[in-house]
């Protein structure tokens, strides 16, 4: 029999917890905090945002910043993270319907470029963190990067199964190209001007290249 | 040269060379301009009076290193024999030894060249049209060779090789990799990239 003794019901640790009134004003903060982060980032970069003057745009205390963030680079990590999270959706999206693994490769990351034009600075500042990461924060934006980096190992999968790439392909090998590449490709953007199209289109042909020294 | 421009001159060297081994030493971020002016023997005044920031100074550091590791390439490159991979191969190999001598002044470097707020003066890694040429020029003696076929993009493929190169610095940067692991990580991404380069039998559909 199956049934669960009324007693356990009733117990705190079966009943679902109430958001107090604290947690709601403490998850308010939070949000106050990420929003008035975000802006500064995009503005002055990573270096160039102090905690005070985050602390100051959101209308709190440093002390208030620092009983939900650990320090800057955890505030950091956490916008970025939730920017991947959005961004992963629109990516899957993106790549359902692709034929093949170069299209779905192709529209996956112009839908990245698209998002991250608008706002380009805060992506550079996180490009500029990737080189001076500790390994707490390379941890955390691996854990951030893992849905998009599947959309990308699953495309090239599916490129083996339909028989355009080798079987003995090094997948592993030829995701962490292309990823760089990706990434590399805003440089244009940031001292040539390219917009999100022009960039979408030289990866694509970047990604034919690619792929093309793993042909079936 | 009249003695208060040689004294620039001569502060000019001192700052850089003080900086080059503090950030080498303790890293870019970490060091401040009165750190450098102190290892320097000079005032922090007399640094600003010939270099605009730290960003600048890094950025005057870096082009100082250009022409050594120009030499470097000078004396191996014309001698390099085998395929359009191994010499590519060998090409990176040096870069990446020369950087990893020094390599936290390289992350710092690239690091800067994304910050959203750029030294107009500076020029930002991955422009430097004396070594890309270098790497086009072994691309066309492969079309040459009959390594890569004839129609491919080579500025495509440049961008791809130094991205590739790029962000191999990351394991430096995470996993304290030294220049032999970045090299064998760039080794089997010019291996792909060359794969796809080949020319291909005639009748061949595809890219």
């Amino acid at each position: 029999m199956n049934h669960i003794p009324m007693r356990m019901i009733a117990s705190p640790a079966v009943r679902p917890a109430k958001p107090t009134r604290r947690a709601l004003a403490k998850q308010r903060t939070r949000e106050k905090v990420l929003a008035s982060a975000r802006q500064l980032f995009t503005e002055r970069g990573y270096e160039g945002a102090t905690i005070r003057d985050i602390a100051k745009a959101a209308g709190m205390s440093t002390g208030a910043v620092f009983a939900s963030f650990a320090d800057k680079t955890e505030l950091f990590d956490e916008i970025l993270g939730n920017d991947y999270a959005l961004l992963a959706e629109a990516m899957t999206d993106a790549s359902e319907s692709a034929a093949t693994a170069h299209k779905a490769l192709t529209d996956m990351f112009a839908v990245a470029y698209r998002f991250h034009m608008d706002q380009l600075p805060l992506l550079q500042a996180g490009i500029a963190t990737s080189w001076t990461r500790t390994e707490a924060g390379e941890k955390r934006n691996r854990e951030a990067l893992k849905p998009v980096m599947k959309l990308l190992s699953d495309a090239l999968r599916g490129g083996v199964e339909r028989g355009e790439l080798s079987q003995r392909a090094d997948l592993r090998l030829i995701a962490g190209v292309i990823w760089d590449v990706y990434l590399a490709n805003y440089r244009r953007a940031v001292f040539d001007g390219w917009s999100a199209d022009d960039l979408t289109s030289r990866l694509s042909d970047q990604i034919a290249l690619i792929l093309a020294g793993a042909k079936a | 040269m009249g003695v208060r421009k040689a004294q620039k001159a001569a502060t000019r060297d001192r700052v850089l060379g003080a900086a080059r081994d503090l950030f080498h030493e303790i890293g870019y971020e970490e060091t401040t301009v009165r750190a450098v002016a102190e290892r320097a023997g000079v005032s922090v005044g007399s640094v600003f009076t010939t270099f605009s920031s730290k960003a600048d100074i890094l950025s005057q550091v870096m082009a100082d290193r250009v022409d050594a590791l120009q030499e470097e390439l000078a004396r191996v490159v014309p001698y390099l024999r085998g395929g359009t991979a191994d010499r590519l191969c060998s090409l990176f190999a040096i870069h990446y030894d020369f950087e990893c001598r020094r390599v936290k002044l390289f992350l710092a470097h690239i690091a800067a060249s994304f910050s959203p707020s750029l030294e107009p003066t500076t020029v930002p890694y991955g422009r430097n049209a004396v070594f890309r040429g270098m790497i086009i020029d072994m691309l066309v003696d492969g079309v040459a060779r009959g390594d890569v076929r004839p129609d491919a993009d080579l500025d495509l493929v440049l961008d791809t090789l130094m991205a590739a190169y790029a962000w191999n610095y990351r394991l430096a940067a995470q996993q304290g990799a030294d220049a032999t692991a970045l090299t064998a990580a760039m080794d089997r991404q010019i291996q792909l990239i060359v794969e796809g380069l080949k020319p291909r039998p005639a009748g061949y559909g595809g890219i």
